[in-house]
């Protein structure tokens, strides 16, 4: 049986000048709403002083998570991981855009599409994918920053890509979602927005976790055993059909 | 049950009446109700992922969705399951209102002391306690249905409204989101108090000996006048004192049109409490 595919962006900011080819090539890939992408590219801004300056522009996405909490999050499965290739996806039809992905996500990845009313994510493009293409974003990277493949075929553009080098796993101490990400030349990670970031679930998510599961369980096992006591000893009485109307 | 001894005669006499306890519409809805719960609560336990909300096992989850070809597929015939349901259950309110529902509220629903003191019986006796002691005359519905029935409206209510909350979240924009994620909970919470309520109704209902006759008669509408008086001695003696204004009333009518010398008399209105009483 063929090995199963473990797909991972590798980017290397480096050579990204911030051209934005790959948030239009998503955009009119996915016709995500105005005011919405499913793609960034991030930067902290100029640093140093003047005439010696520098800026990192350190592109972003889904990093479709060996560990995706947002998977964890949904209720239903809508938003799942695809075995065979680790890519997170979400199942359109099944998805209420309930947005407790969107919350759970520490990478705030997601978005709740405003057109459709579902959550909507970076998906790699698996369509491309299907078809022996790149996804939009890395075929049309013109500097060559972005990168997309399977981590297990040692021939890939991405094993290529980290072989020998340092490489950055956007994670903390708090958070590790094992990122299918890997920055190479590490950015300045106190200075862009590439670190996740734990946020409490709503109000609802707990609730219904702390009050509505246990509640409702209880409940059901309790009526469940009242009645079952009661039809056990209506087999040790045994039935009156005079008594009885 | 009350426990006051009847003469063998008595209970014969009892036993030869019949009592109309539940009209056709009633049953009708009463089994449609029953159906689709019978469709919905599966598919709806395993619309709910086992894995992030342990509920029903990953088994049931997979099962289901493979037979219905998937979670979207399940998610919408549960959906669209769910509108036909409500949407029976408002449309024979609405148009039953009158005949049905305000009668039914009227008389049927409100619990008074001696629904109190039977909740606090019935249920020990059941498992074996408190036998000798009398249970309190009940009317149509005994406390433990009344109560039933509150679970079962108030229920219904935040079910179709969360369901439909969801069935068109799309609709919904994101700044009120908080809507459709309160309603799953509520939903599931509405859903597993009344499915809490099903197991003791379905066992006191059809199982229990001492029952029988109301579970037939949700097939026939009709209970005989042993099982009213000894079960429901309220409703019994209004009953019987409604049949008996009623004859009252038309045997006035007949002797005044035979005294007129003219035709039988058009049958009078039913009793005033009407509809399911």
């Amino acid at each position: 049986m063929a090995e199963k595919k473990r797909y991972a962006f590798v980017i290397d900011p480096a050579r990204c000048i911030d051209c934005r080819a790959c948030l239009v090539a998503c955009r009119a890939e996915w016709n995500t709403p105005p005011g919405q992408t499913r793609i960034w590219v991030h930067s902290d801004g100029p640093r140093g002083t003047f005439p010696n300056l520098t800026q990192t522009y350190v592109p972003a996405q889904c990093h479709h998570c060996a560990d995706p909490w947002c998977v964890e999050a949904c209720p239903t499965g809508a938003t799942f991981k695809r075995e065979e290739d680790g890519l997170v996806l979400i199942d359109e039809e099944a998805c209420i855009g309930c947005g407790l992905c969107v919350n759970a996500c520490p990478y705030q990845a997601r978005f709740r599409n405003v057109q459709t009313g579902k959550a909507d994510k970076c998906s790699a493009c698996f369509h491309r994918l299907a078809a022996g293409e790149q996804p939009a974003c890395v075929a049309t990277c013109i500097g060559g920053a972005r990168m997309f493949g399977d981590l297990n075929d040692p021939e890939s553009t991405v094993s290529k890509a980290i072989a020998g080098r340092a490489v950055y796993r956007p994670i903390t101490d708090e958070v590790n979602t094992q990122p299918m990400t890997l920055y190479l030349t590490p950015p300045d990670a106190s200075a862009v927005q590439v670190n996740p970031t734990r946020r409490d679930p709503v109000p609802a998510e707990t609730f219904w976790h702390t009050i509505g599961l246990p509640v409702v369980k209880l409940a059901i096992a309790a009526t469940f055993a009242g009645q079952a006591a009661a039809f056990i000893i209506q087999l040790l009485k045994g039935e009156n059909e005079y008594e009885d109307a | 049950m009350s426990h006051e001894k009847l003469t063998l005669e008595e209970r014969e006499a009892l036993r030869q009446q019949t009592l109309v306890k539940h009209y056709t519409a009633n049953i009708l809805t009463h089994w449609f109700n029953a159906f689709s719960w019978l469709l919905l609560l599966p598919t709806g336990f395993a619309i709910l992922l086992g894995k992030a909300y342990p509920f029903v096992p990953q088994a049931w989850n997979d099962l289901v969705r493979n037979v219905f070809g998937g979670l979207a597929p399940l998610i919408k015939w549960h959906a669209i399951w769910g509108q036909i349901w409500l949407f029976v259950l408002v449309f024979n309110v609405l148009f039953g209102f009158r005949k049905y529902f305000i009668p039914f509220a009227a008389t049927r629903m409100w619990m008074d002391k001696d629904d109190w003191r039977w909740l606090m019986i019935r249920p020990l006796q059941m498992f074996g306690l408190m036998k000798d002691k009398p249970l309190p005359p009940q009317d149509a519905y005994n406390g433990g249905q009344k109560l039933y029935s509150y679970l079962v409206l108030i229920g219904t209510f935040f079910i179709g409204v969360t369901g439909m909350i969801m069935t068109y979240s799309e609709l919904i924009p994101t700044s009120l989101q908080w809507l459709i994620q309160w309603s799953m909970p509520i939903h599931f919470i509405a859903v597993g108090g009344v499915f809490a309520g099903v197991i003791i109704h379905v066992y006191m209902g059809a199982i229990m000996p001492e029952e029988r006759q109301a579970f037939f008669s949700m097939f026939s509408g009709k209970v005989n006048g042993l099982y009213a008086y000894l079960h429901h001695r309220k409703w019994y003696e209004r009953k019987m004192a409604e049949q008996a204004a009623w004859e009252d009333h038309y045997q006035r009518q007949l002797t005044a049109a035979e005294a007129a010398g003219g035709e039988s008399p058009a049958a009078p209105e039913p009793a005033p409490t009407g509809g399911d009483r």
